[in-house]
């Protein structure tokens, strides 16, 4: 992005810089107070004894192995779901996208499905590659069809994602044995996973987001307009396709770790334009961190109202962020980015 | 099938006529049976049927209990989660029989039904799903028995009531027997040492997602066999919930230590090929699961086929319970 | 491009001459599978032999069993592809379908709080389906209307309420018991299976008055879709007949929904398959409805023939299908350029 130093410009960083500052301190509330919440309350300074001398108490257990893996595991897949929810955006030029429209979420689920459907019980770790080769197959078919226009791109995408659900509808009926193993997959939460391998995925997510603020800079130019960003020497078709790269890697390793919680993808992108603008770096900086914070309060949320871990955090994002979104679009508008 | 319809009994009649006058019986009045007959109270009320049926259509749990009780089945619906707890030649009727119906009660073919000439159906499915079925319609082939399950134990009275309306009360009576006098053995075999433990069962339908597990207590699945061998699941669920949630509970993993710290066994569920549940496993693996007495103690131990709902399975379940508690006996 | 005009007294309609071509071609396809339906079942019929049950007293399965499943076919998914088209194009957009915008999931909470909460029976579940619908096109209606009805605005909304919606159902069936959550399943995937005269008569005679009512809005709504400039010249009282065709939209689709259950697909797909075969401007009703009858009719057909002879959901098909074919004909027109 080119910027011009006149004095609102630099305002207008000011405020991007302050919120942004904000928005950490929050995120590192949000996480301390996650530790502590759960089917029973262990105050702070447990939690930091359980983190930093543990003595082996169940309580310690609890801290050392539940509790402090899932927050972990929150902040990556907040920050993953944002990010790709941005990207998205930037490249369908659509208000409406988000990584599970171009099939991410539900090639990842799908491809888990027929494996153990096809009696594949890998562990975790081969199902992990399970989803994200299904994210990365069912973006690249939703792709080539739909490459023409971000309109048909998005068209393409919500068919595919009806196809495969479909599909898997199917066989879960014809297959009761995939059924609980779909019920599994076909709704997100962050519970429970704290036993998968959750390393290499966090690390692969790490890179991605080092990736997508490399490449923000470039999305800037895509974002006003293909014929603009060749007038400026952008490589439109480049910088799209390292785009699709990253939102599959983001977005497939979210799910394959966490299940489809879609509702991140699509409302951080609308509130970080409330803060950002529509400067690309500073939307992806601001989604790293917006992402985290709403699935950490989700989850905190969804451990307050029913103690026994019943509610699965994408039913809360999206009894969070539904309310949100609608108040953004009608204080708002709509507007394409 | 989606919504219920909202029958009515004059189109059921109509079509009777029709439909009988097409399979040329040439009797008057085709839905009721000929020769002697019964009335019988089901679910859905007191319903008159053949004394001695000749032609039975099966659906849902009424599929594994009249196979194994020999009813005369003329079809009956696919039951993919009863296939691995069929003897071979229950196994072998499974196969050869027609199938008129899928795993869901909206799975139902209606034409197939009526070409199968049944002179009684009954419906094996929990009574909220019998919305899911066109009872009018069945009724207009034949009288419509739905008897369906409540509590996981309840297969003992569930399926004796399946086999008397189809008229099979003595082959049942037979298995029923058989099961009763190797569970009595068995029992006394275990009489000095089951009844004095305070028992535990982990379920397998604890969800991962959740991040739950299931607890099972007396009168569920995995612990309603083992009771007749004498075991005692001690406690009761905190919230009662109706069905199976009368007997079994979703704690969240956390609690491990508050809900099994008291067991002296602890039992858990694993699939009729041997192989841990992903529930299970998710269970099993966790840091809490190692710290409880139970298991330091080394009293733990899997269960098959608790997934029992006739006698004649039910027996292969006792079988499996005794072979694992086994070491009690030694220790 | 060319076209007729078809005149009658006072009325007259102009319509472009591919499209009557179409409309002469798909209904002879509507009345071919009609008949081809009547014909499968248990045992097959000839052709001959259905004609003389039609017109006799003999053949009850095919008068009182195979005819109000096939009519329903037809009516059913003409109501679906119309009221898909009038949504698209009320809210500009291909993904503004009744079942994006939460107008199926509204329907699918309501039957699903009737077989838990309450007892289940036939009449709660209907109603419960209706008010369901209703409620949620209501929900989006009042929280959209504010800036008018613009497109994107009301898709976004409908979104974020249909994410809500999604999540509750899910929270539901995650909740249920086993066994009722395995019916509830079933449900999620509509079907015709089992539907009689006494289920069907009285949504034949509700979509019948709605159609009617639509195809004497069609020529105004064909003006709205030319622009906000065009209608408010001619006297289209824009506001007024939007309301009125969402009213006929959310009719049709919750009609439908609670008879059938949710059967996925059809409104997002009939509109624009119907739009490239017909070769028209803008997303119109007549082939948006004889494309939702011709879908829906092949769906029943394979569903009954697939794993014969148990029947598979025909939401199931449909989502598969549909799918397809709209992917296809992205496909093809991205090889064409």
């Amino acid at each position: 992005m080119t910027t011009v130093h006149t004095a609102p410009a630099r305002s207008r960083s000011g405020a991007r810089t302050a919120w942004f500052v904000v928005a950490i301190g929050a995120l590192a509330a949000v996480a301390v107070a996650s530790v502590g919440v759960g089917a029973h309350a262990i105050a702070p300074a447990d939690v930091l004894r359980a983190l930093f001398t543990p003595t082996g108490t169940s309580d310690d257990i609890v801290v050392r192995h539940i509790r402090a893996p899932r927050a972990l595991l929150a902040v990556g897949v907040g920050a993953a779901l944002g990010v790709a929810g941005v990207l998205v955006q930037v490249i369908s030029r659509n208000a409406l996208a988000e990584p599970g429209v171009l099939g991410v979420t539900t090639g990842a689920g799908f491809a888990i499905t027929v494996g153990s459907a096809a009696g594949f019980t890998a562990p975790a770790a081969g199902e992990l590659a399970l989803a994200v080769v299904g994210a990365v197959l069912a973006t690249a078919v939703v792709y080539a069809v739909g490459r023409g226009s971000p309109l048909r791109l998005v068209l393409t995408g919500v068919a595919l994602s009806s196809v495969l659900s479909g599909v898997s509808l199917g066989m879960r009926l014809l297959l009761p044995d995939v059924f609980d193993e779909y019920r599994f997959w076909s709704v997100g939460s962050l519970a429970g996973r704290e036993q998968a391998p959750l390393l290499v995925p966090l690390l692969v997510i790490g890179a991605a987001l080092v990736g997508s603020v490399l490449l923000s800079r470039q999305l800037n130019a895509v974002a006003l307009g293909e014929t603009m960003a060749r007038s400026l020497g952008s490589n439109v078709a480049g910088v799209r396709l390292g785009a699709l790269v990253l939102i599959t890697v983001l977005a497939g390793s979210a799910t394959a770790i966490a299940g489809p919680i879609l509702f991140v993808g699509l409302i951080v992108p609308h509130l970080a334009r409330r803060v950002a603008g529509g400067s690309v770096p500073w939307l992806v900086a601001h989604a790293a961190v917006l992402g985290p914070i709403l699935l950490l309060t989700s989850d905190v949320g969804s451990r307050v109202l029913l103690p026994t871990g019943e509610v699965p955090v994408a039913v809360v994002t999206a009894f969070l962020g539904g309310p949100v979104l609608i108040w953004a679009v009608r204080r708002y508008g709509a507007a394409p980015l | 099938m989606p919504v219920p319809r909202l029958a009515r009994a004059v189109g059921a009649l109509v079509l009777a006529a029709g439909l009988t006058a097409g399979c040329g019986s040439g009797s008057d009045e085709p839905s009721a049976p000929t020769g002697a007959t019964r009335v019988f109270t089901a679910d859905n009320g007191d319903i008159t049927i053949p004394a001695a049926p000749k032609r039975v259509i099966a659906t849902g749990y009424a599929v594994p209990a009249l196979l194994e009780a020999g009813a005369p089945l003329v079809g009956i619906s696919t039951w993919r989660r009863g296939l691995p707890m069929m003897t071979p030649q229950t196994r072998a009727a499974y196969d050869t029989l027609a199938k008129v119906a899928g795993e869901s009660a909206a799975e139902t073919n209606y034409e197939a039904i009526a070409q199968a000439e049944p002179d009684l159906i009954v419906i094996g499915v929990p009574k909220p799903v019998l919305a899911d079925i066109e009872l009018e319609r069945l009724r207009a082939i034949a009288p419509v028995v739905a008897l369906g399950p409540s509590l996981p134990s309840g297969w003992r009275e569930l399926s004796r009531r399946q086999a008397d309306a189809a008229g099979a009360l003595a082959t049942f009576d037979t298995v029923r027997d058989a099961y009763r006098n190797k569970t009595r053995g068995i029992a006394a075999k275990y009489a000095g040492v089951l009844p004095r433990l305070r028992c535990a069962h982990l379920g397998a339908y604890g969800e991962i997602a959740n991040g739950n597990f299931q607890r099972e207590f007396n009168g569920s699945w995995g612990t309603n066999v083992a009771q007749d061998l004498g075991a005692d699941y001690y406690g009761q669920v905190k919230v009662k919930g109706g069905g199976s949630k009368e007997v079994s509970e979703y704690p969240s993993i956390e609690e491990l230590p508050s809900a099994f710290g008291e067991a002296e066994v602890i039992t858990y569920t694993i699939a009729a090929d041997g192989s841990t549940p992903g529930g299970v496993r998710y269970v099993l693996d966790s840091p809490l699961w190692k710290g409880l007495s139970a298991v330091k103690a080394g009293r733990v131990y899997p269960l098959r086929y608790t997934e029992a709902t006739t006698y004649g399975s039910a027996m292969a379940t006792a079988d499996a319970v005794d072979k694992a508690l086994e070491p009690l006996l030694n220790s | 491009m060319s076209a007729v005009v078809l005149r009658r007294g006072r009325f007259s309609v102009r319509v472009e001459r591919r499209t009557l071509v179409f409309a002469a071609v798909a209904g002879l396809v509507v009345v071919g599978l009609a008949l081809l339906g009547l014909c499968y079942g248990a045992v097959w019929a000839s052709p001959a032999k259905v004609f003389a049950a039609l017109s006799g007293d003999s053949g009850v399965v095919i008068r009182q069993w195979r005819l109000p499943r096939v009519l329903a076919g037809a009516l059913f998914g003409a109501a679906l592809g119309a009221a898909g088209a009038i949504f698209q194009g009320i809210t500009g957009n291909p993904l503004g379908s009744p079942e994006v915008i939460g107008l199926d999931a509204g329907a699918y909470t309501g039957a699903l709080v009737a077989l838990t909460v309450l007892n289940g029976t036939s009449t709660q579940l209907v109603t419960g389906s209706v008010l369901g619908g209703l409620g949620a096109a209501t929900a989006v209606y009042l929280l959209s209307r504010s800036g008018g009805l613009s497109g994107l605005r009301l898709v976004v909304i409908g979104i974020s309420v249909n994410a809500m919606l999604t999540a509750v159902n899910s929270w539901i069936v995650l909740r249920a018991e086993l066994e009722i959550a395995i019916a509830a399943v079933g449900w999620s995937a509509g079907s015709l299976n089992g539907l009689g005269w006494d289920d069907v008569r009285i949504p034949f005679a509700v979509l019948g008055v709605l159609l009617v009512v639509l195809a004497s809005r069609s020529r105004a709504a064909r003006q709205a879709g030319l622009g906000r400039e065009v209608a408010v010249t001619t006297g289209v009282g824009l506001e007024r007949l939007r309301l009125q065709l969402v009213l006929i939209g959310v009719g049709c689709t919750a009609t439908v929904t609670a008879v059938a259950g949710p059967i996925a697909f059809i409104a997002l797909s009939a509109p624009q398959i119907g739009r490239r075969l017909a070769g028209a401007p803008g997303v119109p009703m007549l082939p948006a409805a004889l494309t939702g009858a011709v879908l829906l009719l092949v769906t029943d057909l394979l569903a009954q023939v697939l794993l014969a002879p148990v029947p598979l959901p025909a939401g199931v098909v449909s989502t598969a299908v549909g799918g397809s074919y709209l992917i296809w004909l992205l496909a093809r027109k991205v090889g064409s350029r």
